[in-house]
């Protein structure tokens, strides 16, 4: 089974400084892959370059055989995979039904099967789908954003710190919904800062320290590891 | 055109080119150094000629006046009107950014010309401020125009030094770091509010200033002298084109956006009547396109602002 | 004095005249909150729109109600033309930059108004119209046309903007630009939409302005701080809010002058807008604040 997601020595960053220094790793279909590493290790950009958010210098990105180093985020949207930053990730002043809309746009046609999907996910959405995005809490707010970018049935999500500020309640919330999205067909990729909760639902994962890869293996493998429980997982 | 009337065009050119650039000067301080928007320059300009021509005119019916002070403490007055003025404004607008700064002095420069149409115990109103005292006027033509001339450009030499001087100093090189990164300067404990203040108030003075050198030259000052828009967008396409953060870009910027201007209303005066009417609002239509092209093509103006604090190093050298 | 007066002499022109401040009080909070600069040729354009339509009465000899359409046509296509053209090619660079650009489109529409077409006031048609008597309310045909053609251009623009997918797409952009753009939202047809918008108002607040009263080639001008006042009390980016906005500056100048020597009735609008830019900068109805 070929990857879906292939970072292969990829180097970049967004001015004339290089962040990532060569950085590899895969992510297969229907997998849950998390990076994740100390502050400033190159967690967002990795995913940034991935979505060609990033100057990328060297190395490549191949996703489901196409090459998509240089593309621009709007044909990999319609590639085929979704982004949801960490932060600003909702449209505050639109429903929720808006926000699922706006991450349909560009789908052409029927849009009520995408709904039905995002809303057996997120139940608790269709009950307010009417309600202002910004006036939902931070957990709900972080399920509109999943859900607006999942409205494109992409076949691999990446998402950005999705757990951050939020209660440990909402945290393995979010991961259940990680979960019931894998199952649907959805490749994750995610970077976390709670590495050891996130090592631990994963099916794999990457640390990054300063750009560049340190250690890679399953979720049990990496909590087991004694270096990687050194390097952060004290926190 | 015989060479006499070319020299005395080239006198009358010279000295409005020197009231231009001390406007022009002005908005260095305020947009070149600080960042601020100044967009009612005309209101400065206004303030400043009705106040010298008011403490320097003799009396008239109906009207507050017959000081008959000498004309260069009508041009200290003026400044200091100038200057009395742009305090509040600056204390409420410069706290907005810079595109509600440009709408609040717009707004500022119609009031002051709102003032001076229905004030008429302050202004005269639509007739405006006559017999106005003017230095070395009783010479002969040319020759009162030499020494117009003569003190309009020592005027500027002063000013020019001045604020050369200050754009060196640590105070220019604080303006700009608070221009550039606000926050920044906010953290090193600069206070950023003063100082905008200080230099909106600088530019005031002076743009206050060629108002009163402007009256004094005419002898007179009405509503309609000069048109408010017309002028404050010359002088800002003046000190863009010239190199807005270079004081010397100021004044050159002065000169060639000046002469084009009137040598283009020259040229459009002699065609027949009808045509030359509209001719003025074709030359307006230049300018305008005139500013978006240096804005697309050399923002930075003709001579560009000196990356350092200190221009003596640079001097001579037009990156 | 009497109410009926009060309402006769200073609330129904007050509302007429706020009526024409929101149609270019909406383009203006447009371009506020999708562009996210003050665009200071507004006024200049609604003196295009209002001479456009001029040109259409003069040739047709049509009523400016049937030329307002041509006008706003015409209108919106200049300001595409003027984005393309000029403000494209400063989009990399701070807003300021643009803000400046329009202080410089402003003159040179305004230029073009008056070699084509001459300094001197001109009118759509000739000759006094009187008011009609409404229990009590002396109120000119061409003031209802202008208070229902206004709520009717603010509906329909509303109505787009709920219910239509671009319309959606506006708000998305105005909301958050970057997530709009990761939805994949082309930000150049946005753009080019809220021109033809902003065009088009600013073309109607142009002819009415001419139809109640009478067109000179400064009349744009003379609106722009009150349709900013207007869109800034209400809210920038609020729709709804630069409507009530325009419909408060156009009440208060009117108002003004049973305070106020009527010379100073300009100056409203910029009290109103250092009133609400110290004291509320958001808004009435709580809008963004850039």
């Amino acid at each position: 089974m070929s990857a879906l997601l292939t970072l292969d020595a990829v180097t970049g960053g967004y001015g004339d400084a290089n962040i990532l220094q060569e950085v590899s790793m895969h992510v297969d279909p229907e997998e849950i892959v998390v990076i994740v590493g100390p502050n400033g290790a190159g967690k967002s950009t990795a995913m940034k370059a991935v979505f060609g958010l990033l100057n990328v210098r060297g190395g490549s990105i191949v996703f489901d055989g196409d090459n998509i180093t240089k593309w621009a985020p709007n044909r990999i949207v319609q590639r085929g995979i979704c982004y949801v930053p960490q932060v600003d990730n909702i449209f505050r002043e639109m429903s929720i039904h808006e926000n699922l809309e706006m991450g349909a746009f560009l789908k052409k046609g029927d849009l009520s099967a995408a709904y039905d999907r995002v809303y057996e996910l997120f139940p608790d959405l269709k009950e307010r789908r009417k309600t202002l995005a910004g006036s939902l809490s931070g957990g709900q707010r972080q399920m509109v954003a999943m859900g607006r970018a999942l409205m494109l049935d992409p076949k691999l999500l990446l998402l950005d710190e999705p757990t951050a500020g939020l209660s440990p309640r909402y945290m393995e919330q979010i991961f259940q919904i990680c979960r019931d999205v894998r199952s649907t067909g959805v490749a994750i990729l995610l970077v976390e800062q709670h590495a050891k909760q996130a090592l631990a639902f994963a099916d794999r994962g990457y640390v990054l320290a300063s750009g560049q890869n340190r250690h890679e293996g399953t979720g049990a493998d990496l909590l087991a590891d004694r270096e990687v429980a050194e390097m952060f997982l004290g926190g | 055109m015989e060479l006499i009337g070319l020299a005395n065009y080239a006198l009358f050119m010279g000295i409005f080119i020197g009231i231009y650039a001390l406007l022009a000067l002005g908005l260095n301080i305020q947009w070149g150094f600080a960042g601020l928007f100044n967009a009612g320059i005309a209101g400065f300009f206004a303030v400043g000629a009705y106040t010298s021509a008011i403490l320097t005119s003799p009396a008239a019916d109906g009207r507050l006046g017959g000081f008959e002070l000498p004309f260069f403490v009508g041009w200290f007055g003026a400044m200091v009107a100038a200057a009395l003025i742009a305090w509040p404004i600056g204390k409420i607008c410069l706290r907005f950014r810079s595109d509600y700064l440009a709408i609040a002095t717009i707004g500022v420069a119609e009031i002051i010309r709102l003032v001076i149409k229905s004030e008429e115990v302050l202004t005269n109103g639509a007739r405006g401020i006559t017999n106005i005292p003017r230095p070395f006027g009783d010479l002969p033509y040319v020759q009162s125009q030499l020494a117009y001339l003569a003190i309009v450009v020592a005027v500027l030499i002063v000013a020019y030094l001045m604020v050369q001087r200050q754009f060196n100093a640590p105070w220019g090189r604080m303006m700009r770091a608070i221009r550039d990164n606000e926050l920044a300067a906010r953290a090193m404990g600069k206070n950023v509010e003063y100082r905008r203040l200080e230099a909106f108030i600088f530019g005031a003075a002076l743009m206050g200033l060629g108002g009163a050198l402007f009256a004094h030259f005419n002898r007179s000052i009405t509503p309609e002298a000069i048109d408010p828009m017309v002028a404050t967008f010359l002088v800002w396409i003046m000190l863009i084109l010239g190199g807005s953060g270079n004081n010397k870009g100021a004044i050159l910027g002065a000169a060639v956006v000046w002469i084009i201007w009137s040598v283009s209303e020259i040229a459009t005066d002699q065609l027949p009547h009808e045509y030359a009417v509209k001719a003025k609002y074709i030359r307006l239509f230049l300018i305008g396109l005139m500013l978006q092209l240096v804005l697309r093509f050399r923002p930075e103006g003709i001579l560009p602002e000196p990356l350092r604090g200190d221009t003596r190093a640079d001097d001579g050298a037009v990156k | 004095m009497g109410f009926l007066e009060l309402i006769n002499f200073y609330v129904i022109p007050g509302v007429v005249l706020g009526s024409i401040y929101a149609l270019g009080a909406v383009g203006i909070t447009l371009v506020f909150a999708i562009l996210r600069y003050a665009h200071l040729a507004h006024g200049d354009l609604a003196t295009l729109g209002a001479f456009l339509a001029l040109a259409v009465v003069t040739a047709l000899g049509l009523p400016p109600l049937v030329a307002l359409p041509v006008a706003m046509i015409g209108t919106a296509a200049v300001a595409v033309g003027i984005d393309k053209a000029f403000y494209e090619h400063l989009r990399e660079r701070p807003k300021i930059v643009t803000v400046m650009a329009s202080l410089g489109i402003a003159l040179m529409v305004r230029s073009v108004v008056q070699v084509v077409w001459g300094v001197d006031s001109e009118s759509y048609v000739r000759g006094i119209v009187r008011p009609e008597n409404y229990f009590g309310l002396r109120i000119k045909d061409r003031e209802i046309y202008t208070l229902v053609f206004m709520i009717g251009l603010v509906g329909v623009l509303q109505l787009f903007l709920a219910k239509s997918k671009w319309g959606k797409a506006m708000r998305a952009m105005s909301d958050n630009p970057n997530l709009a753009l990761l939805s994949g939202i082309d930000n150049k047809k946005v753009v080019m939409l809220t021109w033809i918008i902003a065009g088009g108002l600013c073309a109607a607040a142009g002819v009415f302005l001419g139809i109640n009263t009478e067109l000179k080639s400064m009349m744009g001008w003379h609106m722009l701080l009150p349709m900013f006042a207007a869109a800034i009390l209400g809210g920038v980016g609020r729709v709804e809010g630069a409507v009530l906005g325009g419909l408060i500056v156009g009440i208060a100048e009117e108002l003004s002058v049973l305070v106020l020597p009527s010379e100073y009735k300009a100056a409203m609008a910029f009290v109103i807008l250092l009133f609400m830019l110290l004291v509320r900068p958001t808004g009435l109805l709580r809008g963004k604040v850039l």
